[in-house]
């Protein structure tokens, strides 16, 4: 793949989501949850961003913060050259058709009460006047290509089993040709047989649609087969961001060398070591001084006490953010 | 495995049984045995007040002294009231009265209802606040106190009086229950990520809130507007017979029972007050059977 030459879709510079907490009589603000705090990274072309992460680690919020479904505190969101983050009203709705998003649980993202063809159809009529009649074949034609029958058009989401719902949610983000998906967790509702189906028609879709992904999950075999980058999120932050093979070969940063020798090792003869971390995630609302990880590092330093490490080019496209390279 | 291709398909095949939510709850509520009995009694009802200009040919403006207080006979069915005035013919139009400001002041409460709760659960923050409050405001208002109070001052200065004033007055003061219970509908609902994916697929909120909240809100909406329907109808009743509803010119349910206020009539003369009072308890039976199976029919859960 050639997506090295491209130009950035989608580049998100210092961005902050941070929840107020609210306290005492008067409902005043007096601490943040900083769900992302400083998160920068682009998505070139073509090209499909993994982002992993544990629970709570904020990388859902990062991508809904792309797509202005949470209003980002600051930083810029910019899309094919455009700062996205400030828009509001009628010009964010237009902006909107360009990314779509397919959401984490089939079961609760599609509306019961609405026929399928019309959940498809409803982003089109939303931006386009068009030809009822051939917007109709153009939908039961998308049924066909997420691998549903196109009979489908005319049932309610509850006749569907989770998989073929997580198709119609895949056909619903395609209605519109977007540039940019933000695929939030696609599969962890979906049993293991079902997954590789599903992630494999998204293959197939990023091929013929030309499609970028921003592909969000906790599974680090599914990213793998994924992505062509990836980002490791901890606690809000992008601690490491590198290449695929870069990144399961040789993990730079102590949280991303944990994670990776998480993975299930298939042969059992082969002897792996894992590293367990100690300790549990800090809250985001208290996160620890200097390096958000150094409670729970091996190699900690008394620099990481202190100093917050910002992402650094260590090897040509391998970003980390750790004191000690 | 992908055989078909778009010149093959029949663009306008259709299922035959449609399986929408709302068929489904139809049919559901169409095998409930109960609620399909009560719905036909109810409708006879209702339809037998509707048609009471029709049916009941007797005069019941003109008062009959020399056929006062008769009881049932071939002439009159269910006897004749102090005035002289047919019990059965009463008994219609007054049906009319009582339904109409029963299901007028659902209506209106479930309009106000729904509307703010969207509004305050879709929205939240101030506005929610904001409309909360007054309904705090309204719910701790003593109902009946100021029912007789608001329609004693406003009926000397208002344009409309009579039925409509009670209507207006036992509306206003009535829809914080329903505004209250749409609201925590509407945060659970807002809460699943297909109201996500509407905003992220270009709707305007306007439409958020009609177009998805509305349709998957509505059946928690109408199972309580039917039990409004019958609280409403014992109002009317309550009200008329304490005196300070329905006007006595007008017939109602309520107004043929306040007549039983005398002992003599209470015990010697049931025919005056027996008729009504049995036709607000079938009414009022029959619409919570309605309810109950409204409430199952709508629950994906029950399989009833």
């Amino acid at each position: 793949m050639n997506t090295t030459q491209q130009e950035n879709l989608l580049e998100v510079n210092n961005l902050k989501t941070y929840y107020p907490i609210k306290g005492g009589i008067l409902q005043r603000t007096v601490g943040h949850v900083k769900a992302v705090d400083d998160v920068s990274f682009e998505i070139k072309k073509g090209e499909t961003l993994g982002l992993v992460g544990e629970s709570g680690c904020g990388k859902s919020t990062t991508g809904r913060t792309i797509l202005q479904l949470q209003n980002a505190t600051e930083g810029e969101i910019i899309f094919n050259g455009e700062d996205i983050s400030q828009l509001r009203g009628g010009k964010l709705r237009k902006i909107r058709r360009d990314f779509q998003m397919i959401f984490q649980d089939p079961y609760s993202s599609l509306n019961p009460k609405q026929m399928v063809g019309d959940i498809i159809s409803e982003p089109v009529l939303n931006y386009e006047r068009v030809n009822k009649k051939k917007l109709k074949e153009e939908m039961m034609d998308l049924l066909i290509k997420v691998g549903l029958p196109h009979d489908a058009y005319y049932k309610y989401p509850h006749e569907f089993s989770g998989g073929q719902r997580q198709r119609i949610g895949i056909a619903r983000a395609l209605a519109l040709r977007p540039k940019l998906i933000i695929a939030d967790e696609p599969v962890s509702a979906l049993d293991v047989s079902v997954q590789s189906q599903v992630l494999n028609l998204l293959k197939e879709l990023q091929e013929q649609f030309d499609l970028t992904y921003l592909f969000i999950a906790h599974d680090l075999s599914v990213v793998k087969h994924m992505s062509d980058r990836i980002g490791v999120m901890y606690l809000g932050g992008l601690v490491e961001i590198a290449d695929k093979e870069s990144m399961y070969e040789e993990p730079l940063h102590p949280y991303t060398q944990a994670l990776i020798s998480a993975i299930p090792e298939p042969d059992p003869r082969k002897k792996t070591e894992r590293i367990i971390l100690q300790g549990d995630v800090p809250s985001p609302a208290n996160p620890p001084t200097g390096c958000p990880f150094h409670p729970r590092c091996a190699h900690a330093k008394p620099e990481c006490k202190q100093k917050k490490p910002i992402l650094k080019e260590v090897k040509s496209g391998h970003q980390v953010a750790c004191h000690l390279y | 495995m992908k055989t078909e291709t778009s010149s093959q398909i029949d663009i306008n095949m259709k299922n035959k049984t449609s399986h929408s939510p709302w068929a489904i709850a139809r049919r559901k509520f169409m095998k409930n045995k109960v609620a399909m009995i009560s719905f036909v009694i109810l409708m006879i009802i209702i339809t037998l007040a509707l048609l009471a200009p029709i049916i009941a040919t007797s005069d019941i403006t003109k008062i009959n002294v020399l056929e006062a207080s008769q009881p049932p006979s071939a002439d009159h069915w269910l006897g004749t009231d102090k005035g002289g005035r047919d019990v059965f013919t009463l008994v219609l139009h007054g049906g009319r009265t009582s339904l109409m400001v029963g299901f007028m002041c659902t209506v209106f409460i479930m309009l106000i209802g729904t509307t703010l709760g969207l509004l305050a659960g879709f929205y939240g923050g101030w506005l929610d606040t904001f409309i909360m409050r007054i309904v705090d405001f309204v719910l701790i208002l003593p109902f009946y106190v100021f029912v007789i109070a608001l329609n004693g001052i406003l009926v000397k200065n208002s344009v409309v009086g009579g039925v409509w004033l009670l209507i207006i007055v036992i509306s206003a003061l009535s829809w914080g229950g329903a505004t209250r219970m749409v609201r925590s509908k509407v945060l659970a609902e807002k809460e699943n990520e297909y109201i996500m994916a509407a905003k992220s697929i270009g709707n305007s909120s306007f439409k958020i809130m009609f177009k998805h909240l509305l349709p998957n809100v509505i059946s928690i909406v109408i199972v309580q507007a039917t039990l409004l329907f019958a609280g409403m109808i014992v109002a009317e009743a309550g009200l008329t017979f304490l005196g300070f509803g329905v006007p006595q010119s007008e017939p109602s349910w309520g107004n043929m029972l306040s007549s039983a206020r005398q002992s003599d009539i209470l015990q010697n003369k049931v025919w005056m007050w027996i008729p009504p009072a049995v036709l607000i308890s079938v009414t009022i039976l029959c619409i919570n059977f309605i309810g109950e199976g409204l409430k199952d029919a709508f629950n994906p859960k029950s399989s009833k």
